[in-house]
């Protein structure tokens, strides 16, 4: 009886060594002589972003076949996920050699913790002057940047240009002119705004833009920095505005339970009139294929109007989207960076005309043939004034969650703009 | 017969691969949790040691007592709900007609992965577009409810998800403890003039009562760790209103970067869980024979 | 019971199970349209049109490795998690020893842990010992992960079983193993089905550890092709809907069939007790 026992725990240590052994030996291999291999991590997943997940695979085949000796590993995630396992990779240090990351609040601990590069040497080397102004500055930390953005985008109201016209109604100027449109909206029965705040951020653009209009370009900006307050008046009257547009029925209902996507849906099913969302959402209203040509042609956009007068309608709500860094203790560095700049500088270019984004390095707009509204975006974003970063992406992650708490307590009338600003400044003060 | 059965040799065989499984995968992460419990850590910088801190500013958080509250009413809410589900079994196990393929019919959705539920209730729940809604206005309710939106509804409306999806996975164990019963002692009880409930209530619930106390246990740990379709649904909202223990401790952990403090979220879990599996078990455990 | 009785049982089993049949047309018909309808039309509206391509998509993602690696972890899993639990079950509950007790408690205190609270540990420990992108970490995991849940489902079961079974074996000079793998072990076949079906539904839907552990696209599972279609700012519900029930299929094969089982080993064991 015996022997069969000790068969038995003999049988279980073998499988457990087979285990350990196999994945040594893989480990091995990988690491083996003078191939270098950088590790890139994105999320564009082939199914739901094929345009871009082509431009990075064309993009890393170049850079591979130009450099002999040089592969490039690459690993998609859809954007959950990719958020979780960044989170889980950075508490073992194990970063990859180069992914993307978000800008200001998201980067910060990664920069503290010594686990992103600077690469102010690509920025004032290779890439000098290849960036739109101001759009990498989120990514610098004390006169570093540590990320180098890939994408530009700015909210606009989308509007629907055939229900405007069966009631008579023109894009708004004003913040009076937009509440005539919804309340013409309302009476025909047509819901009036497309808002999916279960995601909160959406909401948040809109208390940016009042907060913009009303209070000068500088409030909001100043209030998260510390050297303002979320109880200034104008900011507060920014919060009203919102509640006020909620209580008349702006939005559509049930907005606090229902995601961005199925807000988007409504719009494009015709079932809302506007939609105020960043320009990552173009190629929507452009050039995809998915979406019938009728609706892409009956879609405009308008600048947030301004309100009572004040607010220049040239000051925006956007900043760079996702930008890629460089792990600190990648293996090969030198490599990853080189990968890093010859990526940027293909991806403008290629990323406007194949996948209908606005990248955040500078393109010749003239010399493309780009639907309309592009061009007209591009103008804007030319003679921008200002451009306010998104809210929850300027604060550190522990403030950005009371805020977007705090929108859908707004939207949802649970509290009143006067405990919405406390709300904030008591998260703030708490972060000094 | 006690020789055999209690050769030390044979026990450690049995007991050792479950035990090193669990102790490796589960118990070491467990006491990891409990000591990241003890750090200022975001999970991405460097740990600081900071004592008990994280530990009493939980005790002493609005947000958490919130959300174990939440935990708890849906723990009631699943335990209340076995009685349902046990009922179900007892006419799927009885030798009514067609019993087999109804059965095999009923456990259907819990073949469903969260994903696919979470999308099917959410446009249950449209507050425009959905079906529920469509029904209410067919039946002449003016302003039907938003579920998903108004703080006071969408704890309730996102427990009737949770319970029809545990629904199979109950029903399944009930099942196979009720086909388990030998037949002769229901014939005996037929013969003596027992009604079909009066067999189901004195001869089948006492013969499977150990197994529905594992299942209070199992109904009481899950809710209080539950976690999928909140997340996915709501994210815990509109406000927190629909926050559970799980999705506020992944919360701190994987949004808001409080990784010392998250963990300490998940270890008090753990020991709520444990107090409440303790009591409920010192409770139920009323009968001479104090099986587990 | 009277016959209006019945007609009445018969009503609501019927109207339920009606309910609980739904979701499943539902998904197929998800499955087959295009976003716009997916999120304006009724959920049981035909399609417009047949989007046949959303499975065509969905298979020129490269499912097939996908769908081989959820076979085989999802296999190997159940059957190491099926006998290790079986085998501690019979020592806690049938072996004369001091801890039993203690050691249940510690199987039991195993069920309360948030997985997302130990992601971050054992991605650590899989780190260290060489086991990150190697499907076995997988394997390793949903086995440990499953074990106490199963195990508390086998206890009722063990503990009804007749204690006259063991006295005529071990009297007839049976070993614990012979014991165990030829008495017991078939007569708990209808318990064992459950828990074949239970840790099959876990395995097969499970995505995060999958996602956290697997790196490389060659052993990653079914669920992680639903993440395919997810996107950043655009996700094709469409696509998610023919993957989800692409992946429904083989489960609901396998499910029927232990079904089965269920109440096939009940009248095998019970002509042996």
């Amino acid at each position: 009886m015996k022997k069969k026992a000790i068969t038995t725990l003999l049988s279980l240590a073998f499988i457990l060594l087979a285990l350990v052994g196999c994945s040594g030996a893989e480990e091995s291999n990988s690491a083996s002589d003078g191939e270098k291999t950088i590790e890139f991590m994105h999320l564009w997943p082939e199914g739901s972003s094929a345009k871009h997940n082509k431009i990075v695979s064309d993009i890393v085949a170049d850079f591979e076949s130009q450099n002999e000796g040089i592969t490039v590993d690459v690993e998609v995630l859809s954007n959950e996920q990719y958020k979780d396992k960044i989170k889980v990779l950075a508490t073992s240090d194990e970063l990859p050699d180069v992914g993307l990351t978000w800008a200001a609040g998201y980067l910060k601990p990664y920069v503290e913790a010594g686990q992103f590069a600077p690469l102010d040497d690509l920025l004032e080397g290779e890439l000098a002057d290849s960036f739109v102004s101001g759009t990498t500055e989120p990514y610098a930390i004390d006169g570093s940047t540590y990320g180098l953005p890939l994408e530009l985008n700015v909210a606009n109201i989308f509007y629907n240009k055939a229900i405007f016209e069966e009631y008579g109604l023109e894009a708004p100027e004003t913040y009076e002119d937009l509440k005539n449109v919804i309340t013409t909206l309302k009476e025909n029965e047509v819901a009036p705004i497309a808002l999916g705040n279960k995601d909160s951020w959406t909401g948040s653009m809109w208390y940016m833009y009042f907060a913009d209009r009303i209070g000068g370009s500088e409030a909001l900006t100043k209030a998260i920095s510390g050297d303002g307050s979320f109880e200034d008046p104008a900011l507060v009257k920014a919060a009203e505005k919102v509640q006020e547009l909620a209580d008349m029925g702006a939005f559509i209902r049930g907005t606090n339970g229902i995601s961005d996507q199925e807000a988007k849906s409504m719009f494009m099913n015709e079932q809302a009139a506007m939609y105020l969302i960043a320009t990552w959402d173009l190629p929507n209203y452009t050039t995809n294929e998915q979406v019938p040509q009728e609706f892409r042609d009956s879609v405009g956009y308008f600048k947030f109007p301004t309100v009572n007068g004040n607010g220049d309608k040239d000051s925006f709500v956007g900043g760079p989207g996702v930008g890629m860094f460089v792990a600190e203790n990648s293996d090969v560095k030198a490599e990853a960076k080189e990968f890093v700049s010859f990526f940027i500088k293909e991806w403008g270019e290629k990323s406007v005309k194949e996948a209908g984004v606005i990248p955040a390095t500078k393109v010749d707009a003239e010399s493309m043939e780009l639907p309309q509204m592009y061009v007209n975006v591009l103008n804007d974003l030319n003679n921008a004034s200002n451009l306010t970063l998104f809210a929850d992406v300027q604060m550190n992650p522990d403030a950005a969650q009371v805020h977007l708490d705090q929108i859908q307590a707004l939207f949802g009338g649970e509290v009143t703009p006067e405990q919405f600003a406390e709300a904030h400044e008591e998260a703030l003060s708490k972060q000094e | 017969m006690n020789k055999v059965m209690s050769n030390k040799w044979m026990i450690a065989i049995y007991i050792l691969p479950a035990l090193l499984l669990v102790g490796i995968l589960i118990f070491i992460p467990l006491i990891l949790t409990a000591y990241y419990g003890l750090m200022d850590w975001n999970g991405i910088g460097a740990m600081e040691f900071i004592g008990l801190e994280n530990y009493i500013n939980a005790i002493q958080d609005k947000n958490f007592w919130d959300s174990a509250l939440h935990s708890f009413l849906l723990a009631i809410f699943s335990t209340l709900s076995l009685a349902i589900y046990l009922a179900v079994s007892m006419i799927l196990a009885s030798k009514i007609k067609g019993a087999d393929f109804l059965r095999k019919i009923y456990l259907i959705p819990m073949l469903l992965s969260s994903v696919a539920i979470a999308q099917l209730w959410i446009k249950v729940f449209n507050p425009t577009n959905g079906i529920l809604n469509r029904i209410l206005l067919f039946f002449g309710v003016e302003k039907p409810p938003i579920w998903l939106a108004n703080p006071d509804i969408v704890l309730y409306a996102i427990f009737i998800p949770i319970l029809w999806q545990y629904a199979g996975f109950y029903i399944l164990i009930y099942y196979a403890a009720l086909k388990n019963i030998p037949n002769s002692l229901i014939e005996a009880a037929k013969i003596d003039g027992a009604s079909p409930i009066q067999i189901a209530y004195k001869i089948k619930l006492p013969l499977i009562m150990g197994v529905v106390k594992v299942t209070i246990v199992l109904a009481i740990v899950g809710s209080l760790k539950y976690f999928d379709l909140i997340y996915v649904m709501t994210g815990g909202g509109p406000n927190g209103a629909s926050e559970v223990m799980a999705s506020y401790m992944y919360k701190l952990a994987f949004s808001t970067n409080d990784f010392g403090y998250g963990s300490a979220i998940g270890f008090l879990l753990l020991i709520i869980t444990l107090i409440v599996t303790v009591i409920i078990r010192r409770l139920t455990a009323n009968d001479e024979e104090v099986q587990y | 019971m009277n016959r209006l009785g019945y007609i009445i049982l018969y009503l609501c089993l019927g109207v339920v199970a009606v309910f609980q049949i739904l979701p499943i047309i539902w998904l197929f018909l998800f499955s087959l349209k295009g976003n716009r309808e997916i999120f304006a039309g009724s959920p049981f509206a035909l399609p417009k049109e047949w989007k046949w391509e959303n499975y065509l998509k969905v298979w020129e993602g490269g499912i097939g490795t996908y769908f081989f690696n959820s076979v085989w972890i999802t296999v190997v899993a159940i059957v190491f998690t099926s006998l290790f639990a079986s085998m501690a079950t019979f020592a806690i509950t049938r072996m004369q020893w001091k801890f039993n007790k203690f050691v249940l408690g510690l199987f039991m205190v195993g069920l309360m842990i948030p997985i997302h609270s130990s992601i971050i540990p054992l991605f650590s420990m899989f780190l260290n010992v060489g086991l990150i992108d190697n499907p076995w970490s997988i394997v390793i995991t949903y086995t440990g992960y499953n074990l106490p849940i199963t195990m508390m489902i086998l206890l009722g079961f063990y503990y009804t079983l007749p204690r006259e079974i063991e006295e005529a074996a071990v009297i007839d000079g049976c070993s614990i193993h012979r014991m165990f793998f030829r008495i017991i072990l078939p007569m708990t076949t209808p318990v064992l089905s459950t828990i074949v079906i239970i840790n099959m539904i876990y395995n097969w839907n499970e995505f995060v550890f999958v996602n956290t552990f697997i790196s490389s696209d060659k052993y990653k599972t079914l669920t992680v092709g639903i993440q395919n279609f997810i996107g950043q700012y655009m996700t094709d519900w469409g696509a998610i809907g023919a993957t989800l029930v692409i992946s429904l299929l083989p489960i609901l094969i396998a499910f029927i069939f232990f079904s089965n089982k269920v109440v096939e080993g009940i009248s095998s064991s019970a002509v042996k007790g």
